[in-house]
């Protein structure tokens, strides 16, 4: 019974919400520009597919050259500011500095450093995304179990042996807590990076799609745009629940099932 | 490494404790330990019991005094040594096997050795059904037990215990007390037991030491002469009971 509510509630939820949207159309009468129905964005949808498909495909690659980059670099920020008490004290102000700058403000300037088109929309995919896997990494290195690490000394261990066997493996869950934020975040910087970055010749993803569309006021298309980058959304997401699931499930109190 | 009878195996001369330049942790430790012999540590809670444990094991400096074990300095020594802690301290992301080997491979022990020994260990500590389990899947008691088979798997010749039972039922900690005499009387090693319970001590040990607080010093030391092997029965004995109420006793003097 409960494993059916599952799928049986948000269809449910998910039917009035949609009777709702054919009421406000019916009884507020807008034109289709302001409020297209459901049915006219499953059409746009369908008309648009020459021009959603490959855009979907850039934004999808884009997503996952930007969160590579911010998984690959946020791991090493982390395992630098763990080397040492002074490498943090000196250095984590400054990520939290990184991290607050609003990043729009910076766009201007990546285009300028590293052109228009995939090198910024990474960029901003990275800075959008990089900040969650430092601040997770970084803690679980430095919050191994301390009888561990004394059980460690007591046999000699090299440091190596402790890196690899203790300090990597302890921190893996919470690693894999900021890779999972992360994930989320990934298409949602690409996006944002072509549309602030992108343009015809360079690289026409999703963000760049919009800027298309919003110009003609095709505001059906607008919402096909949104419905394809959810749809990216939850693959990515997906994908990466799928690793922390693959990794943690035998040993993590996180990955386990409900056992009775 | 084996020593003449004669001579203790780890000596404590005037050790002195101080963590930074804080109080006085441990002061005027005279202690002189027979191989085999069975130390049982129980004194007031923050009287230094487990700074003793780690400096006995070199995790922590000592800062006064000395501390000879066979002629070794504790951190030249403690490849020697293993360290049982209150919480079985496993990795939790490997096998109760794997769990048992992870000191044994860092002692860079040969694999098929690792193999076969944790087997032994296994089933010497009766876990040989559950050696595919994650530490997740077991019980506090059977925790325990793994934390113990790892720290024999390298045949330690001392063996330092800071309460690991004390996060037990009482059925289960009388039961593994058993067990852990049964194991020693197969493995003779030099062990150091820290308690809460009295009782606990007074079955285990071959002698006891009753600890003051701020600072730790000595105030009792008392032998304990039941012929091994102990049993459950043991315990129902009237001389045991004496020795409980006597310890107790002590204990309640220097806890004011
Ligand atoms: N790493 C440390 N740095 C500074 N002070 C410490 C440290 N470890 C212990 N102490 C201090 O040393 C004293 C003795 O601590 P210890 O843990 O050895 O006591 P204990 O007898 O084991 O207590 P318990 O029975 O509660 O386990 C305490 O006052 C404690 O605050
Ligand atoms: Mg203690």
């Amino acid at each position: 019974m409960k494993k059916h509510l599952i799928w049986i509630l948000p269809t449910i939820t998910g039917s009035v919400i949609i009777g709702l949207w054919y009421a406000i159309i019916v009884i507020g009468g807008q034109p289709d520009y302001v409020l297209p129905s459901p049915w006219q964005i499953l059409q746009a949808c369908v008309t648009e597919r020459h021009l959603l498909v490959p855009a979907a495909l850039r934004t999808g690659f884009a997503a996952i050259v930007g969160f590579v980059a911010a998984v690959g670099g946020g791991s090493l920020i982390a395992l630098l500011l763990a080397s040492s008490r002074w490498v943090k004290m000196s250095f984590y102000p400054w990520v939290l500095v990184m991290q607050m700058t609003p990043l729009i403000v910076l766009v201007p300037i990546f285009v300028l450093w590293f052109g228009e088109g995939l090198p910024s929309i990474t960029a901003i995919t990275f800075g959008i995304c990089f900040f969650p896997v430092v601040a997770n990494t970084t803690m679980g290195l430095v919050s191994t179990d301390k009888n561990l690490l004394d059980l460690f000394k007591m046999s000699n261990a090299s440091f190596t042996q402790e890196f690899f066997l203790l300090r990597a493996p302890y921190a893996l869950p919470y690693f894999l807590t900021g890779v999972k934020i992360a994930g989320t975040l990934a298409p949602i910087g690409a996006i944002t990076g072509d549309f602030l970055a992108g343009t015809a010749s360079t690289y026409a993803g999703l963000g760049y799609l919009v800027q298309n569309y919003r110009s003609q006021i095709m505001t059906a298309e607008l919402f096909a745009v949104a419905f394809v980058g959810c749809l990216i959304g939850f693959i990515f997401v997906a994908a990466v629940n799928f690793v922390h699931w693959y990794l943690l499930h035998n040993w993590h109190e996180s990955s386990l099932k409900a056992e009775h | 490494m084996d020593r003449p009878n004669n001579t203790p195996l780890v000596t404590l001369r005037n050790l002195h404790k101080q963590y930074g330049g804080g109080e006085t942790v441990l002061k005027d430790i005279n202690l002189a330990v027979n191989q085999g012999e069975f130390i049982g540590l129980i004194g007031p809670s923050g009287c230094g019991k487990s700074t003793l444990l780690k400096m006995i094991a070199g995790l922590t400096p000592v800062t006064g005094g000395i501390l000879d074990i066979a002629g070794k300095t504790p951190s030249d020594a403690r490849d020697r040594m293993s360290f049982i802690f209150q919480e079985a301290t496993l990795l939790p992301w490997l096998t109760v096997h794997k769990n048992i080997q992870t000191t044994m491979r860092l002692h860079r022990v040969d694999k098929q050795e690792c193999l076969r020994v944790a087997d032994k260990m296994a089933t010497l500590v009766g876990l040989e059904n559950v050696k595919g389990f994650y530490p997740r899947q077991l019980s506090g008691g059977m925790q325990m037990r793994v934390s113990i088979a790892r720290a024999l798997s390298i045949s330690p010749q001392i063996l330092l215990l800071d309460e690991p039972f004390g996060a037990l039922d009482e059925m289960t900690r009388d039961h593994l007390n058993e067990e852990l005499l049964r194991i020693r009387s197969i493995e003779a090693w030099t062990a150091f037991f820290v308690t809460h319970s009295v009782s606990e001590a007074v079955f285990l040990s071959t002698e006891i030491i009753v600890l003051t607080a701020n600072p730790g010093t000595i105030y009792k030391k008392i032998a304990v002469d039941f012929p091994y092997p102990r049993t459950a029965k043991t315990r129902e004995s009237p001389e045991f009971q004496r020795l409980v109420g006597e310890v107790s006793h002590h204990l309640r003097s220097v806890d004011r």
